[in-house]
């Protein structure tokens, strides 16, 4: 393997992890900050319990998204160095803008969140987990629009060879950004949705105690869910043609997999952008399109089975009726499949161009010595501790709602809330 | 003009922040493992940086936003050019970081002992790592003629570059040690009072050693600044001792603030002393990547500029309280982490 297709492969691995957690990050916040707020009005101890229960799970997962992003945001002038020589000047300020305007926020407003519990007054720590559900989806904008860029470069001009802002306006409002961004914004939400209504029916399934808690949070989940599905269903088809617009090489690869290609066909392209850039290889795997299809069955087949789950609220006839507990349980991991393959077709479906028409995926590779080792370590540490997280989030989401460490007793026995022990 | 300056500024605050915050966090893993007696003694160590754990971490990540943004053509190089450095510091932090935040998640004494384990690992890596980082870039770098370079193994066993990793390495574990004295209580708190006083002394020694090892090696004709870098050097050694002596004298809070600048001299130094370079080539003295040569374009930082004006201070205040929420001192009781 050369070393260019070791840098990418560490890359996705990263972006791969990265998206896995983040995903649930941004399905779940918004809906724990809701559980919180109902807590907040009305003090019922059953949405405190919710609260807590949920954003247990969250902060666990919340762990492995920090991690593999730090790294993430390290790649880009680790592997790809070439990429802010040529287009620094406009695609580092998105990232820089992420970081200063979301990621300082978040972390310090989640930091304070978990430790304020018993500790701040209400309003407050329900302004906090706010905070954090905005702050996160803000940062999913700003880099949404870094990666617009890269698939479709607006807002500049190239003098002496480097890329340079003209209009900042062009980037923020960029098509292929925001289609994307509310494309993958209501597919996280909609994983939160089934995440939450798919660990309820495993309780159902056990028929352990807590009836009325994962009730209560399968209606919650699956109330968010539904929505967000149809939302990122109908963006998926919306970003079909800002496709056949910007990157008519990658819709041409989808011929026959989706309507509204056109007349575009993957050799006539090729033709065109050999006319245009010179003699080269500008098409991307063909297997994008497996991923595509991946991407929408599956997509298809998550709407189908929330939609009967919903019907089934009706009398509660869903507590009763074991296999569609079952089949919810089974869908908790497909909206993540859906959106990897969605992930491999923007990406790899990009090939062989970091910056679409502009520059090369192999002329933004840093020239650094063998990537192999880095790619091992960081692999290998991204899967040893990806498993041992998810073992905690499994574990956590079976022992149900009396097991929960986040603001409550210590497990160790002692008796004091953190309010009582953190105040000397 | 102004720009010239406000994106340095802020990127050496960042940076120094980082430094100070995180640096009492590596410190801590550093000592928590050893220092906490039982299982239940550890877990107040680490909840003393608890509520402020996520927030330090930030710092980095803020940093590295800066750089790209406003430094695009230091950024690239620098990272690319210290590859497996930067990959190593990387990786310790991703563990470290981890494992600080799920070790109580789990029951069984002997998962926490790995992850107390890993926690150290975690602490001494990237504590190590950015002083041998800052001890490369203040000696120079074999920068080529398009003023990109690239590291190999050869170019960190230098002994200038391997004290200020050492160097580093005793800050933290002392400014940790500090800070677990101030913020904790009772006998725990003597036992890291203890521990700090022995890391002072021991990072003043290293820090002089610096100071020496600078002035014998090529590093000294290296050093654009001299004198600024001199003098930062002996603030360090000045910072380190007064840190001992004032918690010889029981005033912990004043001993953190001492090791808190201590903290942050490194990034000092390499701003007073590489001026108006952002990376010097150790082969050809005097010559190097300016800081005008690595910033965005004008138009870029202007627009950059307006929401920095805006959220730099928003980001400060939400700091600042935090720990004024948060500034009881931790109990012997563990809470989350
Ligand atoms: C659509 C959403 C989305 C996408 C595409 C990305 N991220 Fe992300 N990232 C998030 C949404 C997010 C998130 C939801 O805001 C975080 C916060 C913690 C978490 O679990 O996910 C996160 C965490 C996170 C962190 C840790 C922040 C902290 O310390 O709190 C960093 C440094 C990055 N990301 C960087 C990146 C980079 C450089 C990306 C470029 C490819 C990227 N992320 C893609
Ligand atoms: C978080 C979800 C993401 C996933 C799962 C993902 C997936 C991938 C994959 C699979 C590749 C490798 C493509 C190949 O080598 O053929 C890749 C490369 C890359 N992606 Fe992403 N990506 C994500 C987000 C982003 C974002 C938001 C950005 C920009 C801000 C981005 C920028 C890049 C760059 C610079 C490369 C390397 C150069 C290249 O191959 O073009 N990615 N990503
Ligand atoms: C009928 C169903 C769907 C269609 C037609 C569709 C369409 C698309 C298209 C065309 C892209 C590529 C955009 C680009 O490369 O610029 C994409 C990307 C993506 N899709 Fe889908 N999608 C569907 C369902 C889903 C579902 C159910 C999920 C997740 C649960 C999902 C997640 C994603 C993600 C994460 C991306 C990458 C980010 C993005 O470009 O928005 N998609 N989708």
């Amino acid at each position: 393997m050369t070393d260019e297709t070791l840098a990418r492969l560490q890359f996705a691995t990263t972006a791969g992890f990265h998206w896995l957690f983040v995903m649930l990050t941004l399905g779940l916040a918004p809906l724990i900050a809701v559980t919180h707020t109902r807590h907040a009005l009305r003090g019922s101890p059953l949405t405190e319990r919710m609260t807590r229960f949920w954003g247990q799970i969250y902060v666990v997962n919340y762990v492995l998204g920090i991690v593999t992003g730090l790294v993430m945001e390290f790649q880009f002038g680790l592997a790809w160095s070439g990429l802010s020589e040529y287009a620094g000047n406009v695609f580092g300020a998105p990232l820089a803008l992420e970081t200063i305007v979301a990621f300082f926020a978040e972390s310090t407003f989640l930091g304070m969140w978990i430790f304020g519990w018993g500790r701040l007054p209400k309003a407050v720590h329900v302004t906090l987990i706010w905070l954090v559900t905005l702050t996160a989806y803000a940062s999913a904008y700003w880099i949404m629009v870094a990666n617009g860029f890269l698939q479709h470069p607006v807002g500049h001009e190239v003098r002496d060879g480097v890329a340079r802002l003209t209009d900042f306006g062009a980037m923020l409002t960029n098509p292929n950004a925001i289609n994307a961004l509310v494309h993958a914004a209501s597919a996280a939400l909609m994983t939160g949705g089934v995440f939450m209504a798919g660990v309820s029916s495993y309780h159902f399934l056990k028929r352990t105690a807590e009836r009325a808690f994962f009730r209560a949070s399968l209606r919650l989940g699956l109330f968010v869910a539904t929505p967000a599905a149809f939302v990122a269903l109908y963006y998926g088809f919306v970003q079909i043609p800002t496709l056949v617009e910007t990157q008519p090489m990658k819709a041409a690869t989808l011929r026959g997999h989706v309507d509204d290609i056109g007349s575009l066909r993957v050799e006539d392209v090729q033709a065109q952008l050999v006319q245009r850039f010179g003699a080269g290889d500008y098409r991307p795997p063909a297997w994008i399109a497996t991923a595509f299809d991946v991407m929408q069955d599956v997509g298809y087949l998550i709407l189908l089975l929330i939609i009967v789950a919903l019907i089934l609220l009706y009398r509660d006839w869903y507590l009763r009726f074991r296999p569609a507990a079952y089949l919810m349980l089974v869908a908790v991991p497909l909206p993540f499949v859906a959106a990897l393959g969605g992930w491999l077709l923007r990406e790899v479906g990009r090939q062989p161009w970091a910056v679409y028409g502009e520059l090369t995926t192999a002329a933004a590779r840093s020239h650094v010595g063998s990537m192999l080792a880095s790619l091992v370590l960081f692999g290998s540490v991204f899967l040893a501790l990806a498993i041992a997280d998810w073992a905690l989030i499994i574990r956590y989401a079976r022992r149900g709602p009396a097991d929960t460490d986040l603001g409550g007793s210590p497990p160790d026995g002692h008796a004091e809330r953190p309010a009582a022990s953190l105040a000397l | 003009m102004t720009l010239e300056l406000v994106w340095p500024a802020l990127l050496g605050l960042l940076l120094a922040g980082y430094f100070v915050l995180a640096g009492l966090d590596y410190g801590v893993q550093m000592l928590a493992p050893t220092l906490g007696r039982d299982d239940g003694e550890r877990r107040s160590l680490l909840n003393a940086f608890g509520p402020f754990f996520l927030g330090n971490e930030v710092w980095l990540v803020a940093a590295a936003g800066v750089l790209f943004g406003a430094f695009p053509f230091l950024e690239g190089r620098l990272l690319s050019g210290m590859y497996f450095l930067f990959a190593a510091i990387l990786a310790g932090i991703v563990v470290g970081n981890a494992a600080v935040q799920v070790r109580s998640r789990h029951r069984s004494a002997s998962a926490r002992r790995i992850w107390d384990g890993l926690i150290f690992v975690g602490g001494l890596v990237p504590a190590a790592g950015w002083g041998l980082v800052t001890g490369r870039l203040l000696a120079g770098v074999p920068l080529d003629a398009r003023n990109a370079f690239s590291l190999g193994p050869a170019d960190l066993l230098d002994p200038f570059v391997l004290l200020c990793g050492a160097t580093t390495t005793a800050v933290f574990l002392a400014h940790g040690a500090s800070f677990l004295a101030w913020r904790t209580g009772g006998e725990p708190s003597a036992r890291a009072a203890r521990a700090a006083r022995r890391a002072l002394l021991v990072a003043a020694v290293a820090a002089a050693a610096v100071l020496v090892a600078g002035y014998l090696s090529p590093a000294r004709h290296t050093v654009v600044n001299s004198w600024p870098a001199l003098a930062t050097g002996a603030a360090l050694v000045i910072a380190l001792l007064a840190g001992a002596a004032l918690l010889g004298a029981g005033r912990g809070g004043r001993a953190f603030a001492a090791t808190s600048c201590a903290a942050a001299l490194p990034v000092v130094a390499l701003g007073a002393g590489l001026h108006p370079f952002v990376l010097v080539s150790s082969g050809a003295p005097g010559t190097g990547l300016r800081l005008t040569e690595a910033m965005a374009d004008a138009a870029t930082l202007r627009i950059l500029v307006g929401f920095a004006a805006v959220m730099v201070p928003l980001m400060l205040l939400a700091q600042a309280w935090n720990w004024w929420l948060f500034r009881h001192r931790a109990g012997r009781t563990p809470t989350y982490l």
